[in-house]
């Protein structure tokens, strides 16, 4: 999609998530510079961007920024440049706390600019197509929902630093959590549990997370930074009064392949830029932006689901059942 | 020798398998109805002829006949009355899961069977799964290195309000889908950790056939003394419409190594006439826990799942229903 004038994006932080971003922006025709204290040289050249070496000089060169760096940097970042009158794209979690999530979309409302979390699940097909169903009534009341999400532990030390990241709660199940209250709606009750272990030097965590929605509904939420061993895969199933939904990435059979294994690399399929949820969310962040409406996932969405991830990590430290405010759970 | 086996009360559902694995045995069987039949369905000498078996008529005169063993199909309520009988009378008790509906029922049970030096086995038919014993043999071998996580469902459809409506009586349930589907996952974890469960937290809601009185939806946590924790799915949230009456999973997560088991995934899927087709192809494990009861009786070992892990696995919806009351997380009982 050609622009007639093109969005002039800055990204900030080129580790992992930025290599999805940049392309999703390019497909858009978006001119993109980069900054990072690591890598940003690299992800220029292979995404056609160029770069800046501080963040203010991004800022002057640019209209949308995107912050992908880690969690507890996003609110000093994303501060900066809504000061600065940039719309703001932050990968999840909006912020390390739930207070400073609130901040950012109050800054961004009085400097009057856009704000979007990254909350890519959203834009997944299949967790897409059960929103769409439950929410035309297909299945009746949502009564019990479960979401479950695995995968190899990050290799990035800081994912495990609690302080950095607030851990798998906020940082991989907070996926779950925006889908819980996506499906099923504002959350009274929360009660969870964790679990980490160090074996041979490999470190490991799991959690769960029990939510009472407002509506009666109950949902659980899974999350396993596992082995390296482990693939990615993530799974959900939503009961409601009329029938169940569920999806599990690990049964998807659109394609079967077996080979031999390539030594040195070998053919590898271009994967349409178009097909991934991570464009889908740019260009519906694109979209809503140019049209002047609603995403669809919007800056509160963002601080309930950091709220929500807070009060687990909470009920965690103090193994008692945390209770959120309605006022606040439906702010 | 023929071994003689009672089956106590054809209030469960169960009572068809266990009947035909029971024949399956070359054992004699005698059976006897207790309780109060929904209206219209087939119960007592009727259903006795049906199964092939011979009828008594009530516990006394069943128990008279001096069976080598029983097995308990009654309303949970009423385990604890016919096993005490059974085991007064001599027999070894097979007793319908969940063990009992209190802690007290379940700790008097398998008291009495010991001084009675009798068995007393608990119905878990999962834990004969191939899948689980794999499961089983590849965590002891070290293959998953330590465990973190388990994540199991027992989902299935609600039992129909017409025909076993004692399964929506909490007075004899001893509650709802809690009550009738935690056991399962809990007695694979039992078997699996070998330890007790410490510290449960549950919620339930009753959004599933609203109306019943009884909870039709949980979600039960549960934190284990090695640091493990469990989560549970226990709703009765299979639609009617589905082709399967429903299914048991567990999904384990160690250090070096996961596991996922669906015990009752394998079937042969179709259409006909009404829509989708679910025909089982699994072993029977009904037979295979008949099979491993028998066995003990005639050879007079201890079989598991015994009346010990019954009792542990009912602490844990019983402390489950104490959350469900408090709103907070509850030691069982047994810490």
């Amino acid at each position: 999609m050609n622009h007639p004038d093109p969005l002039r994006v800055g990204l900030i932080g080129a580790g992992g998530i930025a290599g999805v971003h940049a392309p999703a922006w390019r497909s858009l025709g978006a001119d993109l510079v980069v900054h990072s204290l690591h890598g940003a040289d690299d992800l220029a050249q292979r995404h056609g961007a160029s770069t800046a070496d501080s963040l203010d000089d991004l800022l002057a060169r640019v209209d949308v920024v995107g912050i992908l760096t880690p969690t507890a940097t996003h609110a000093e970042i994303a501060l900066a440049a809504i000061a600065a009158g940039k719309h703001v794209v932050c990968e999840k979690p909006l912020a390390r706390t739930a207070d400073q999530a609130q901040q950012i979309v109050d800054a961004a409302e009085r400097a009057d600019v856009r704000l979007f979390p990254a909350h890519v699940v959203r834009y997944f097909p299949a967790y897409a197509a059960a929103h769409a169903s439950v929410t035309a009534g297909r299945i009746g009341q949502v009564a019990v929902s479960r979401f479950r999400r695995a995968s190899a532990a990050p290799a990035s030390p800081w994912f495990f630093d609690e302080a950095v990241s607030g851990g798998i709660v906020m940082d991989q199940m907070i996926h779950d959590l925006d889908q819980a209250l996506w499906l099923a709606g504002a959350v009274t009750h929360v009660f969870a549990r964790s679990v980490t272990r160090t074996d041979d030097g490999v470190r490991t965590a799991s959690a769960t997370v029990t939510l009472t929605h407002g509506s009666g509904a109950i949902s659980h939420v899974h999350g396993v930074w596992g082995h390296a061993h482990l693939p990615f895969s993530s799974s959900f199933e939503i009961a409601g009064s009329e029938g169940l939904l569920r999806h599990d990435s690990a049964r998807e059979d659109a394609v079967r392949l077996h080979l031999p294994p390539a030594p040195g690399g070998g053919y590898l399929p271009e994967v349409d830029v178009m097909d991934s949820p991570y464009t889908a969310e740019i260009v519906d962040f694109a979209a809503a932006l140019r049209e002047g409406r609603e995403a669809t996932v919007t800056g509160l969405d963002g601080v309930h689901a950091v709220r929500l991830a807070e009060a687990a990590n909470e009920s965690i430290r103090t193994g008692a059942v945390v209770e959120i405010e309605t006022q606040e759970a439906l702010r | 020798m023929t071994l003689t086996v009672g089956l106590l009360s054809f209030a469960h559902p169960h009572v068809h398998g266990y009947a035909a694995a029971l024949a399956d045995q070359g054992v004699r069987v005698i059976g006897t109805d207790t309780g109060v039949p929904d209206p219209g369905t087939i119960r007592g000498a009727d259903l006795a002829a049906q199964l092939g078996i011979t009828y008594a008529e009530d516990v006394a005169s069943l128990l008279a006949e001096a069976p080598d063993a029983v097995v308990i199909c009654s309303e949970n309520s009423r385990h604890r009355e016919l096993t005490e009988q059974a085991l007064a009378a001599g027999s070894h008790v097979l007793c319908e899961k969940p063990l009992a509906t209190s802690d007290e029922d379940a700790a008097a049970m398998v008291a009495a069977a010991e001084r009675a030096g009798r068995i007393l086995m608990t119905a878990y038919p999962v834990r004969f799964a191939p899948a689980f014993a794999d499961l089983v043999a590849r965590c002891r071998a070290g293959q998953l290195g330590q465990i973190l996580a388990v994540v199991g469902t027992n989902n299935g459809k609600m039992p129909r309000p017409g025909e076993r409506s004692w399964f929506t009586d909490p007075a004899r349930s001893g509650g709802g889908a809690l009550m009738d589907h935690v056991v399962h996952v809990a007695d694979l974890l039992d078997e699996l950790l070998g330890e007790p469960a410490e510290n449960v937290h549950a919620v339930t809601n009753q959004i599933l056939h609203a109306g019943i009185g009884v909870e039709t939806g949980g979600v039960v946590s549960v934190r284990y003394p090695s640091g493990v924790i469990g989560q549970i799915d226990c709703s009765w949230s299979v639609p009617d419409s589905a082709p399967t009456w429903g299914g048991l999973t567990l999904e384990v997560h160690g250090t070096r190594g996961s596991m996922r088991i669906d015990p009752f995934a394998e079937h042969v899927a179709g259409y006909d006439a009404e829509g989708a087709v679910w025909q089982p192809y699994g072993p029977d494990l009904d037979a295979r826990m008949i099979a491993t009861f028998l066995d003990a009786v005639r050879t007079g070992t201890r079989p598991q799942p015994d009346g010990g892990v019954g009792a542990r696995t009912l602490a844990i919806v019983t402390a489950a229903q104490r959350s469900v009351a408090s709103g907070r997380p509850e030691p069982t009982h047994l810490h």
